[in-house]
């Protein structure tokens, strides 16, 4: 035992121990990599066959129309799913959707209205195999379909053809855990046993929630869960190597946002439950917001905090995902309710609040969002160009009534001349500490940008790679740019257009607020001051990212769908697999 | 549904933006994170990354850093001084210092491993220089405490030998009062490479080889009447001294250094053709010296009168010179015409020696040029003033920079000699003149450097 203990004490002074660390510093991005392409790979490969749910037939033509989405549109114009070019249909006239209890057909707002087996349908109607439905001149009778599926062609298939199993991919992430574990308690020399606390903490949330998860709820799909537990441990790991003082509040936070995560999926399971619930959710945000305003604590010049008692919190962070549940909707409602009017107003009012609190980073995330469902919703160019152009005068106000505000924009692209000064001064220690680390960076804990002012949070980033390396950075950046394809993936696929704007939200407000923070700290873009997701210390951030994995994770169809018992799934019966 | 999935495609302008700034800050990392890295402010530098050793050509120890991290110097005040702005200093404000353009070199920085520990001290850090510790010492003494610079170089091969830049300091016992003592005035600045000083008569050989190109026949019959003075452009250009020189040939004016004789040359040869000729000699550029650009030397004729024009062909009027710049002429004219590129550290380049200089001078010229400044020498400066058998071609100069202060005292020039390919460029601020000031500092220079 001595004689370990001496051999230990020896390598940790010796030569080895820097080529130990670099090798595992090597390794570290390598797995984490391995992780984030192989979650994305194994995602796509486990989605449904396209093959169609149910088919509708023309009694009166013969002919046959495919039902190929949970929510269809019916109508005359040719954005409908499916078009019945009759003079009597509406341009939008009906949505046959799929919802727990079956299908059901929808009026939206058509002239000649919808009947099923000869009843007039107010609002809607539950509709099953064999029953007609008359939308103007045309009556369409819904069958199973028994269609072959057709042969799914794919250019790329991502190295491997099989999906990889839940439990190898977070086994992959405990390793990527592991290896920084090892780097932070041998960091400098010295064996700091403290450094595998946080280690500890999450391998016991993450295999719980794994088998919570797959094991009880049966739940198919794990990749975006896995996914997120590998950025949310590093940027843990990554903090208790400077501070074990700060993980307990992140570990903590990171315990809630998995459980935010767990009740949105099962409050969006029932989509009837959220429109009850939208109102409320959309007073509530700006309530919340309002009582910021008046009890709120300044910070940094932002008043973007409040305190109640030993617990203090972003209220913004929390509302981002409020203005996702306002923004997005189903498809019946889409129909019936073109103009984005109601939303408009309400991104309005929270900017109005963001202004007041002079919080202009998250304003610009919000603004974003609101962009990308706009056009989800509308598809109007010219309402988005209106948009911007108000948005662009609202920026020139801004800018003439906060001074302040355009002093940032001063020294934009111009750090290096500012080195000394506030106008460049953290721009250039996050370039300075960044190029430090090089490809492979200085090893966890070794950091000279920690004590620069906000280098936990506006400056992660550069932390990140500076201890870690570029090459990690650039594989984080990668799992963030992901987020989008993970949303855009059969994105026609999910079980409403609720889910498919909410996950391309949340997608949009991720990567974009990870656009404002890398390229904010390293001069490519103004210095906004926006957390890092799932990375900078601050618990409402970490919450609040959990809370928009769980708009993505909605979008996948899978979501909601119990194990499968058997491939074949091609009709009505066996689509029971559906948890109500 | 599908409509609504179709628009989600606009994330993918979201995405694109995203991957093209990541890509770039990624390339801009790999291009420029040796210079990043490397701030004065890095945390890194003093604690893990320990600078590499710096010695000069015969492997005298410049610089290097203890076992307790403190940066020493050179083994004698007098090198340390003299070596101040070549090696650097501690901080990192010299920026043409070694220590700061090859910090990352000296740090073992790269691109994989960055500022990083690497296992038993990692890839060789350490620098050797081209320089001889000796005669930069000789030459900064020879300076005689007056603010200049000294080089010399060996122009067929490139190596830098003598590179000394006054006022200096000590690095390992810096004066605290740095900053306030006007003594100290433009002490972090290398008068070597950043500064342009006015020329005076070294000018004359720019101003005589734009008369070899317009008269390459008959330039050296040109004659020209001195009576000490001359009044041109309604002005008086004066000889030093008022001393009337007679009628003259180039060769003798430029031996007599005779001021009347190069206004009135400059007239006939005209503004616009002294002009092109100076900036096919490398005035109006920046030169790269061994990766340090050097400050311009500069000339601009245009709008001139006939009595600037005159001041201007002796190296008056707003005319400005480089050291380094001088330099590179004088090798070019030593070596037919061929500019071999400076360099400072000994691995500098695949293949050192080789890289192609380019030519300031065309052979024709420089052979010319070589002949005249020979004959400066014996018949008029003295062979005596050099150590012997070095056949030395120079020419002196004296610029006056205005009443209060004496004139820039400048000697450029080389050695004719195979076995010592020297050329050199001294400047002495507030001298008593050319011989008398550069005089010395190149030949203690060249003295060291012969031994």
């Amino acid at each position: 035992m001595e004689a370990v203990k001496e051999a230990f004490a020896y390598f940790l002074h010796s030569g080895l121990l820097p080529g130990v660390l670099l090798i595992l510093r090597a390794v570290t991005p390598v797995a984490a990599l391995y992780v984030v392409w192989r979650c994305y790979t194994s995602f796509k490969k486990g989605q449904r066959r396209r093959d169609p749910l149910i088919v509708l037939w023309d009694e009166g033509s013969g002919a046959r129309f495919p039902v190929l989405y949970w929510e269809n549109s019916i109508g005359r114009s040719r954005s409908c799913d499916i078009v019945l070019p009759d003079p009597q249909v509406s341009r939008d006239h009906a949505v046959l959707m799929r919802r727990a209890e079956g299908w059901f057909i929808c009026d939206t707002g058509s002239k000649a209205g919808v009947w099923v087996n000869g009843e007039k349908v107010e609002g809607r109607a539950l509709v099953g195999a064999g029953d007609r439905i008359t939308l103007g001149g045309v009556t369409l009778s819904l069958w199973n379909s028994d269609a072959a599926p057709p042969k799914r062609r794919r250019v790329f298939t991502g190295f491997s053809r099989e999906a990889a199993s839940p439990r190898k991919l977070l086994l992959a992430v405990t390793l990527v855990q592991f290896l920084m574990a090892i780097q932070a308690s041998l960091n400098g020399g010295h064996f700091a046993p403290a450094q595998w606390l946080p280690f500890g903490v999450l391998l016991v949330l993450e295999w719980g929630f794994f088998a919570v998860s797959v094991g009880v709820l049966r739940h198919v799909s794990f990749e975006l869960e896995t996914v997120g537990f590998l950025l949310s441990g590093m940027g843990i790991q990554l903090l208790a190597a400077t501070d074990l003082a700060t993980v307990t509040t992140q570990l903590a936070a990171l315990v809630l946002g998995v459980c935010v995560f767990a009740f949105l999926l099962w409050f969006m399971s029932d989509l009837d439950r959220v429109a009850k619930c939208r109102l409320w959710i959309g007073a509530g945000a700006l309530l919340l917001f309002a009582l910021n305003l008046v009890i709120g604590d300044e910070r940094y010049g932002s008043k973007n905090w409040i305190s109640l008692g030993p617990v203090s919190f972003q209220p913004s962070e929390f509302i981002k995902l409020a203005f996702i549940f306002v923004g997005t909707s189903t498809l019946d409602r889409l129909q019936t309710r073109k103009n984005i009017t109601e939303f408009l107003i309400f991104t309005g009012a929270c900017m109005g609040f963001l202004a007041l609190l002079r919080d202009f980073g998250t304003a610009l995330i919000f603004f974003a969002c609101f962009l990308v469902i706009a056009f989800m919703r509308s598809g109007s160019v010219r309402t988005i160009a209106l948009v911007l152009m108000a948005a662009a005068l609202g920026v020139v106000l801004v800018l003439r009534f906060m001074p302040y505000v355009a002093e940032r924009f001063l020294g934009w692209g111009h750090a290096w001349q500012h080195i000394n000064d506030s106008m460049g001064f953290q721009q250039t220690r996050v370039l300075t500490y960044m190029a430090s680390g090089g490809l492979l960076g200085m090893g966890l804990g070794n950091s000279s940008l920690i004590y620069i002012f906000a280098a936990d949070s506006d400056l992660v980033f550069g932390l990140l790679c500076e201890e870690q390396g570029l090459f990690m950075g650039l594989v984080v950046l990668l799992a963030m740019g992901l987020f989008i394809l993970y949303a855009r993936s059969d994105v026609a696929r999910s079980r409403s257009t609720f889910f498919s704007i909410a996950s391309c939200a949340a997608a949009g407000m991720l990567l974009f607020q990870t656009c404002l923070n890398v390229f904010g700290s390293t001069d490519l873009l103004p210095l906004t001051g926006v957390t890092f997701p799932f990375f900078s210390a601050g618990g409402s951030s970490l919450v609040s990212c959990w809370g928009l994995l769980a708009f993505i994770k909605v979008s996948d169809e899978r979501t909601y769908a119990a194990r499968r018992a058997g491939r074949r799934r091609s009709k009505i019966p066996e689509m029971e697999d559906i948890r109500s | 549904m599908k409509t609504v999935g179709f628009r989600s495609i606009v994330l993918y302008i979201l995405l694109a933006a995203f991957l093209l700034g990541a890509g770039y800050l990624a390339v801009e990392l790999a291009i420029h994170g040796g210079d990043w890295a490397m701030q004065p402010y890095n945390g890194h530098l003093y604690d893990t990354a320990e600078l590499g050793k710096i010695t000069d050509r015969n492997g005298h120890v410049l610089a290097y850093t203890d076992d307790d991290g403190d940066r020493l110097y050179g083994e004698s005040e007098a090198i340390r001084r003299a070596l101040l702005h070549t090696v650097g200093d501690t901080r990192g404000y010299i920026s043409t210092g070694v220590q700061h353009s090859l910090s990352d070199r000296l740090t073992g920085y790269n691109f994989i491993t960055g500022l990083s520990d690497l296992p038993f001290g990692g890839i060789d850090r350490d620098v050797a220089l081209t320089v001889d510790q000796d005669a930069c010492a000789a030459a900064y003494g020879a300076l005689e405490g007056r603010n200049g610079a000294a080089l010399v170089y060996n122009y067929k091969t490139g190596e830098v030998l003598v590179k000394v830049s006054a006022p200096g300091f000590d690095p390992e016992n810096e004066p605290e009062d740095l900053n306030d003592d006007p003594a100290y005035n433009g002490v972090y600045l290398d008068n070597t490479l950043s500064a342009s000083f006015t020329p005076g008569s070294i000018f004359k050989l720019v101003t005589l080889t734009a008369a070899m190109e317009k008269w390459p026949d008959s330039w050296s019959q040109r004659a020209y009447a001195c009576e000490g003075s001359m009044e041109i452009g309604g002005s008086e250009i004066t000889c030093f001294d008022h001393t009337a020189h007679g009628t003259q040939t180039a060769a003798e004016a430029l031996g007599n250094s005779c001021n009347v004789y190069f206004a009135q040359l400059a007239n006939d040869i005209g503004g616009e053709a002294l002009q092109a000729k100076a900036e096919a000699m490398g005035f109006n550029r920046s030169f790269s010296f061994d990766s340090i650009p050097t400050a311009e030397s500069e000339i601009k004729l245009s709008g001139a009168d006939a009595n600037q024009l005159g001041w201007a062909g002796v190296g008056q009027h707003t005319v400005l010179v480089n050291p380094g710049h001088m330099l590179l002429l004088m090798g070019s004219i030593a070596n037919g015409g061929e500019a071999v590129p400076p360099r400072l550290t000994k691995s500098a380049g695949l293949l050192p020696g080789l890289s192609g200089g380019e030519k300031l001078v065309t052979a024709a010229e420089a052979v010319q040029l070589k002949a005249l400044m020979r004959s400066n020498v014996e018949n008029y400066y003295g062979d005596w003033n050099f150590p012997a058998g070095l056949d030395v071609c120079a020419k002196t100069g004296t610029g006056e920079v205005g009443e209060e202060k004496g004139p820039n005292c400048w000697m450029v020039g080389f050695c004719d000699n195979a076995q010592y390919p020297y050329a050199f460029a001294v400047v002495v601020e507030d001298g008593p003149g050319g011989m008398a000031a550069a005089g010395p500092v190149v030949s203690a220079a060249l003295s060291a450097l012969v031994d």
